[in-house]
């Protein structure tokens, strides 16, 4: 039984405080995920893994911010790309979004299950799997189940979760850094245990997955009113929070004197971060193994921190089954995907049918993920085809591989946006652009899009060549897809490889309506026609 | 709810000037890179809070 509602709209109602803390508890729950990964893959160089990544995530932060205060639509990443790329590469990037976000349901729901075995040691995946799988499979469930009745956590609980750690995670850094870190040990560590080149690429292509989810912001910006004046103000705090965050975990976890002595099995000392490689179970809840380690606010912080993290990693994965929903009914708005998914559901009025889909696929790459650890007999395949990886380590590879290819497509878009439509008023622009022309009407190119597109194709080259499965599971993602879309785009009698005609400027003026921005939708109405006079004095 | 931020923030440049001068003192060098970033980034987002409250509150 479903229905299609008639372009519902989405109630402008998200504060700049709510803006910051619907991004916070997307992205801020990646550290919770990639710091362990990326511990044991890059070793010494874990700080360095998570410099790059931090960079090319600064560039893309401001991508998005740019795109989503000039097009204030929840499509995202798929709209950008679509509007200026074509409808084929605005089906691509939001395919790969659709697979991170259905990754995302399933590695959060796995990492909170994580956390939560430093307090309930039955959890632990490598002692008691099938209890790790059944509550991580109980959460998928569940979280579906509440999508699909309409339960969403309210922006006061993302606000309250989102401050309280914050302020939990400033105070582990400062008692960290005041009490625990030795910059000489920093030194020391980075210059014994530097890892491989090979080691190197797999950690900064892990270290990626804990700044993805910047699909948070457009999604925000839909729903805030005068977007294009909150949006830059609180991206900007988020992006510095996150990078903050991701860099001060991997400097303090190599640098840290360990406020209780680790030994290993024989005996020896062991420092912080060697705790990690080759321990599937410590890599999936390192910020709490940390947090237990720095003086004084240890104590304490060996208590709630699982318990802060696996919440914030819970509405991590609930914003999985809500984005993916959300994406598919934006895809779908736009003739990119069959029409089914976005029907919604006459009883409980909501996408049910996205939900149910995409949560499927969540629920089947858990069970790929975790086969492996159930049957153990299965792990000579995994060892001879996917050099052994499994659980998190599969989820980490997807994450990268999806995270990589969107953001690629979204710096192309916002390049090519700045090309084709001059014209619509940009309140942020990201720095550094170089004024040029462009079919008759002044354009700016922006310098930092090219760094950003650049540092983002060599992660997903990382990827592609240190991921066994990242490099044959994404792309046959991709591959599906494309098949998906060609028979459905044929099938409708729509163009395949060119775009159906959009009257962008139409939108335009509807988008900024909408979002209250009446001075930039007076300023952009002004520009098309000073644009149009121009034109028709040039043609006579 | 204002204080607690600004105290944050405050707390953000005094820990960010900290490790920056920390790890200044081993000189500009590669191991102490990140730490440099860390550091600026803190101060800078120390910052940029201080100045939106701020802005928002009208303070000139």
């Amino acid at each position: 039984m479903a229905a299609s509602t008639p372009n519902p709209q989405l109630r402008r109602s998200v504060t700049p405080w709510g803006s910051f803390s619907w991004g916070y508890s997307d992205v801020g729950a990646d550290i919770f995920v990639g710091l362990g990964l990326v511990l044991a893959a890059a070793a010494g160089a874990s700080n360095v893994a998570f410099l790059f990544a931090g960079v090319v995530y600064v560039c893309i932060g401001l991508a998005y911010t740019e795109l989503a205060a000039t097009y204030p639509v929840a499509g995202g990443g798929q709209y950008f790309v679509m509007r200026g790329l074509g409808d084929i590469f605005g089906f691509i990037a939001g395919w790969a979004v659709l697979l991170d976000f259905t990754i995302d349901i399933t590695l959060f729901a796995w990492t909170a299950v994580d956390y939560s075995s430093q307090l309930l040691p039955a959890l632990v995946n490598s002692t008691h799997p099938w209890i790790h799988f059944t509550a991580t499979l109980a959460l998928i469930v569940g979280l579906c189940t509440l999508n699909v009745i309409g339960v969403r956590e309210s922006t006061a609980f993302n606000g309250f979760v989102s401050a309280l750690d914050v302020l939990s995670e400033t105070c582990i850094l400062c008692f960290g850094f005041l009490f625990a870190f030795r910059p000489e040990l920093l030194i020391h560590t980075m210059q014994t245990a530097w890892p491989s080149s090979y080691q190197l690429m797999l950690g900064t292509s892990l270290a990626i997955i804990s700044f993805v989810g910047l699909e948070s912001i457009s999604q925000a910006a839909q729903e805030t009113q005068r977007p294009a004046s909150v949006v830059p103000r609180t991206s900007i705090a988020l992006i510095l929070t996150i990078l903050i965050f991701a860099l001060a975990y991997s400097n303090l976890a190599l640098g840290m004197h360990p406020w209780h002595p680790i030994v290993d099995a024989h005996g020896h000392a062991m420092a912080f971060w060697q705790i990690f490689p080759n321990n599937p179970d410590n890599q999936g809840k390192a910020v709490a193994l940390l947090a237990a380690q720095v003086p004084i606010w240890g104590a304490l912080a060996a208590f709630y921190v699982p318990v802060l993290g696996a919440v914030l990693l819970l509405i991590s994965s609930n914003s999985g089954v809500f984005g993916s929903s959300r994406i598919a009914y934006a895809m779908s708005s736009a003739n990119l995907l069959p029409s089914i998914f976005k029907s919604v559901n006459a009883r409980f009025r909501t996408p049910a049918v996205s939900i149910l889909a995409f949560s499927g696929v969540a629920v089947f790459e858990l069970v790929f993920a975790a086969f492996p650890s159930l049957h153990p007999q299965a792990l000579t395949i995994y060892a001879h085809f996917f050099r052994n990886e499994t659980g998190l380590d599969f989820l980490a590879d997807l994450y990268a591989f999806g995270a990589a290819t969107s953001y690629s497509f979204v710096f192309l878009g916002l390049i090519a946006l700045r090309l084709t439509d001059p014209l619509s008023p940009r309140k942020f622009k990201i720095p550094l652009n170089v004024p040029i022309a462009f079919r008759g009407e002044r354009a700016e190119f922006p310098v930092v899009g090219v760094i950003g597109f650049a540092g983002i194709v060599s992660i997903l080259i990382f990827t592609l060549f240190t991921h066994p499965i990242g490099r044959i599971a994404g792309p046959s993602w991709l591959l599906v897809g494309i098949v998906l879309y060609f028979f459905y785009r044929r099938h409708r009698k729509l163009p395949i490889f060119r775009s159906q005609p959009h009257d962008w400027r139409k939108s335009q003026v509807e988008i900024l309506r909408m979002a209250g921005e009446l001075e930039l939708m007076d300023e952009y109405v002004a520009n098309l026609k000073a644009s149009d006079e121009r034109k028709a004095k040039a043609g006579a | 709810m204002l204080l607690v931020r600004v105290a944050l923030a405050a707390i953000m440049i005094v820990l960010g000037a900290t490790i920056l001068i920390r790890m200044l003192a081993f000189g500009l060098r590669a191991e102490t890179i990140s730490g440099i970033v860390l550091g600026a980034a803190m101060v800078a987002l120390g910052v940029h809070r201080i100045a939106t409250i701020a802005r928002l509150r009208g303070v000139p």
